[in-house]
């Protein structure tokens, strides 16, 4: 009697699983662009790429860079707000189109994902506190606490750049580059590891507090969009693939790099061989 | 804080109040299938009950969330933000309802059900007047303890997609910088909503008191 029950219920599960399996995958540009909307996933912890600004709006690169996107492709941006860790699992999961982080283009994330072409550089550098006067080049963080995002490709560098020191460095890893800055200030730790568009723009924002720690270190690496290799994604991203370099083409991306980081990047058009 | 940003702080407050009664709501209602299926003496009716109560209780909120947001899609059913927020939520607080519920039909004195088989009642007549109106006033503080849970862990569905209070205050405490102005207000509305709830559990049991008097 027992054992029927289970077999019972594993038949029904079997079948409620099961079933829509057997869906036709439909072609992503095609379902995008007759429903008008683009689904795109991001974190809105990390500013100046994506933010809730002061006055409570969504914004950021990110926000601009894919309006002009929607834009060119003739649709509107929908955006996914989670937290990062949840982003990647989401976007294989179909829960979005493709993914706004931006992320750090490395070669793990390349074997796995598509890159859009690179928005910006993403080299790390570290942020200290302004009145800290122990801290004047990077080789000076040998033997303190520094913290850094959870799985980021720059806390992979920082805790590589901290084995190459002299008596080594701790590494805190945090859920969120803000819960960091947060302790930084709060003198919990003695720097921060992130790339430098990010740092840059936080010690923009809070000069009394902050300063960034020149030059950056470690490997010359890019910030791209990410979307899936599945076959059914792949017209999709190749047209947002085309937008991002027309953007690119007639100046707008350096115009936005200008207005976000203070300066424009030169960007290769595709990473093919990461260096990370 | 600039009176925008409260607004923001309080429409987030609305979305953790929505989503936490939803599906409490819908949580009791499955509750009392599943307590309903587990005391039932036909096997194929207790045995996945408890097989359910035993899952949606032993595995944490935040992975059957996680589970519920990336695992379906992977079988071709579509989960929306909300949707695995309200269901990951739901069934979770109606694995804990079914047993508080349980456990209040278990207190039912037997006595009672065998002086109404006398007197001829039928079963669903026992139900509607003798043990769900007992059962209710047993499991009543027990139910307003899980709302609160529910309403503090829903906290956790940020992860699928969803800005609710604690997300929200995370948002302008980081874009502010003033983490502790954020937080401070945001446990303070979950405090106000509490109190409100708490309260709202009070007045009913005092109702239900005075009724039976």
């Amino acid at each position: 009697m027992k054992r029927r029950s289970v077999v019972q219920a594993l038949v029904g599960l079997g079948l409620v699983l099961g079933l829509p399996l057997a869906a036709h995958a439909q072609d992503a540009l095609e379902r995008v662009t007759s429903a008008g909307v683009l689904k795109v996933g991001t974190e809105t912890a990390f500013a100046p790429f994506d933010f809730i600004d002061a006055t409570g709006e969504h914004a950021g690169l990110n926000v601009d860079l894919f309006g002009e996107i929607g834009k060119e492709m003739g649709v509107d941006i929908a955006w996914v707000e989670l937290p990062w860790d949840g982003v990647l699992p989401a976007l294989e999961a179909g829960q979005f189109d493709m993914v706004g982080g931006p992320a750090t283009i490395t070669k793990a994330r390349a074997e796995r994902y598509r890159f859009m072409p690179p928005i910006a550089e993403a080299t790390v550098a570290l942020l200290k506190r302004a009145d800290d006067d122990s801290i004047q080049k990077p080789e000076d963080i040998a033997g303190k606490l520094v913290g850094g995002g959870k799985s980021s490709a720059q806390l992979a560098q920082l805790k590589a750049f901290g084995e190459s020191l002299p008596g080594g460095v701790e590494v805190r890893e945090y859920v969120g580059n803000n819960e960091a800055y947060a302790d930084l200030a709060a003198g919990r730790i003695a720097a921060v590891g992130n790339s430098l568009p990010n740092i840059a723009y936080v010690a923009s924002q809070q000069p009394d507090v902050f300063a960034v720690v020149q030059p950056p270190f470690g490997t010359k690496s890019y910030f791209g969009y990410i979307g899936t290799k599945k076959p059914e994604d792949q017209k999709l991203l190749d047209a947002v693939d085309a937008a991002i370099l027309k953007i690119k083409a007639d100046g707008r991306l350096a115009e936005l790099q200008k207005k976000w980081f203070g300066t424009a990047f030169d960007t290769p058009d595709h990473v093919t061989d990461p260096a990370l | 804080m600039t009176p925008r940003l409260f607004e923001l702080m309080l429409w987030a407050a609305g979305a953790t109040v929505l989503i936490s009664a939803v599906s409490i709501l819908i949580g009791l209602a499955i509750g009392f299938l599943v307590c309903a299926a587990r005391v039932s003496r036909t096997r194929w009716l207790s045995t996945p009950a408890a097989v359910f109560v035993s899952f949606f209780r032993g595995v944490p909120l935040l992975v059957q969330l996680l589970l519920i947001y990336n695992l379906l899609p992977g079988f071709g059913l579509y989960v929306p933000s909300v949707v695995a927020a309200i269901a990951g939520l739901s069934l979770c607080t109606a694995a804990y309802q079914a047993e508080n519920l349980r456990g209040g039909f278990m207190s039912v004195p037997k006595g009672l059900l065998e002086a109404a088989d006398m007197v001829g009642l039928s079963p669903w007549q026992q139900m509607r007047r003798i043990r769900a109106p007992i059962a209710l006033r047993l499991t009543l503080p027990a139910l307003i303890n899980e709302a609160i849970l529910i309403l503090k862990a829903s906290s956790l569905i940020s992860v699928v997609g969803v800005v609710e209070l604690t997300r929200m205050a995370q948002n302008l405490a980081a874009s502010t910088y003033r983490p502790l102005l954020f937080y401070s207000v945001a446990g303070g509305l979950y405090l106000v909503i509490n109190w409100l709830v708490a309260g709202g559990g009070s007045l009913a049991e005092r109702m239900l008191k005075k009724e039976r008097a």
